[in-house]
């Protein structure tokens, strides 16, 4: 069932009762929330007419156009979010975002969903886009622990290097801390999911109106292709990170910014 | 005794700090050589220039004949092993932390003939009981802590020991048994730093420096 714009006025009327609680505390939110909800509006209007854009010409050339447009934009996002080492982080970030992508893309595509026509729109850009939004928050997320791991550590990391250890057996332990931290809390939100929370997609999809079952089956298929390419794009990340980082005879590299 | 080190370094520095000139040394199987000299005149960027661990300096380093440069550095760093001022032992009990070098694939193949009777030999010989081997290592005192740290780097039969004034935050005594220690159970290479007199008074060799200069003195004892 559509929503008309005068319900999606109303909907926005909700907002009074956070400005309501803003004003009576005195909360310097009111502004950002103006701001917030109208950059909200405007992204997703464009995106909204540009995605039916996408739907209606059903041309695989502008999907995968997007597909790489998401791609850049997601790494670009990410290299803001990490305020050290950005130099290097292009490279990488292509990598594993990239690597993660086309390990677990084709796979649903080809062997789960089969679209006809195959790289169709409706399908690709969804998905993608709940891969990608994943792989990238936990990207950010295992790459600040890593260096910070290393920061907190180098006693450590300078004590296994003295006594034989390779680059790669001296950061293994902040290595696993890091894969830990950015994996652990996706896998529990796995965990919870149907009980404490109903997943967007397949609320979308329900609202939209498919059957529960169908919604159910695409959440199941997303949330492995969402782990699979988390896990992968976190591992290629801190792994070229690490070669990145360090020099040639595993000492850090000091002037990189 | 055959040599095992060749020092030539023109210029050494610390970051953009020139430190010290014209170092020409050698060094043979065997040698118990101290680096003595003021704070800041250049004895740990030498020393860790033998491990690579300090590219800051003009010249090269031979180990066997080979430059240093040319060895992977983890096979270089299993074969000339550091131990440090502060020591780092990690999680888990003393037990794990001396087991711990010997996963890497540097030291994995490495004959360490048999290990278990020479780190008992070792704990006798550093006056640690071996119940220590079941303690936790973040428990231990600062001296404990430091000899668990040299026996980790002894267990893996090293052909140079680099001992970054590993004596500094140690009572008399403790020094005194980690000096007697190394001497008495350690056939290998020993290149050390230490302000302490008592380390001083017994080694055969002491490296000056000065001035930036290095000065080479045999026989010191």
């Amino acid at each position: 069932m559509d929503i008309s714009y005068l319900g999606l006025l109303f909907s926005m009327l909700l907002l009074v009762f956070p400005l309501f609680i803003f004003h009576q505390l005195k909360l310097k939110l009111s502004k950002q929330l103006m701001i917030s909800f109208g950059r909200m509006i405007g992204q997703l209007a464009l995106i909204g007419l540009w995605l039916q854009f996408l739907l209606d010409q059903e041309d695989y050339r502008l999907t995968l156009l997007w597909v790489v447009i998401m791609l850049v934009n997601a790494i670009i996002t990410l290299r803001g979010r990490l305020k050290y080492k950005r130099r290097i982080l292009f490279p990488v970030l292509f990598s594993a975002l990239g690597i993660a992508s086309l390990v677990v893309m084709p796979w649903i595509l080809f062997m789960v969903v089969r679209p006809d026509p195959f790289f169709s729109a409706k399908f690709v850009i969804p998905i993608y886009g709940m891969v990608l939004g994943n792989s990238m928050n936990s990207c950010a997320l295992a790459l600040e622990r890593f260096e910070s791991g290393l920061s907190d550590n180098w006693k450590a990391y300078y004590t296994r290097i003295s006594l034989g250890a390779n680059i790669w057996e001296a950061a293994l332990p902040q290595f696993r801390k890091a894969m830990h931290a950015s994996l652990l809390p996706q896998l529990l939100t796995i965990a919870s999911m149907g009980l404490v929370s109903l997943p967007g997609m397949m609320t979308g999809q329900i609202l939209g109106g498919s059957s529960a079952m169908v919604a159910i089956k695409y959440q199941m298929m997303v949330m492995a292709a969402i782990f699979s390419a988390v896990s992968l794009a976190d591992f290629v990340a801190i792994r070229l990170y690490l070669a990145k980082r360090f020099d040639k005879y595993y000492m850090p590299i000091k002037d990189i910014k | 005794m055959p040599e095992l080190l060749s020092i030539k370094i023109s210029r050494l520095f610390y970051a953009n700090r020139h430190l010290i000139s014209d170092i020409d040394l050698n060094v043979n199987k065997g040698e118990r050589i101290l680096i003595v000299g003021a704070t800041g005149t250049g004895k740990s960027s030498l020393l860790n220039a033998l491990n690579l661990m300090n590219q800051s300096y003009h010249g090269e380093i031979l180990l066997d004949g080979k430059p240093i440069t040319d060895f992977p550095p983890h096979i270089l760093r299993s074969r000339i092993v550091m131990v440090m001022q502060e020591p780092w032992l990690g999680e888990g009990t003393v037990s794990d932390v001396l087991a711990e070098p010997l996963q890497y694939h540097a030291l994995k193949k490495r004959d360490l003939g048999q290990r278990n009777q020479k780190i008992s030999k070792l704990f006798e010989a550093f006056q640690l009981s071996d119940s220590y081997l079941h303690q936790q290592a973040d428990q231990l005192s600062g001296g404990e802590k430091q000899r668990v740290a040299l026996i980790r780097a002894l267990q893996l039969n090293p052909e140079i020991l680099l001992l970054d004034e590993i004596s500094s935050a140690l009572d008399q005594k403790t020094s005194g048994i980690i000096s007697d220690c190394i001497f008495n159970n350690f056939p290998g290479t020993v290149i050390a730093i230490s302000h302490d007199p008592l380390w001083q008074n017994r080694w055969q060799r002491s490296w000056t420096i000065e001035s930036g200069t290095l000065k080479d003195n045999r026989e010191v004892k």
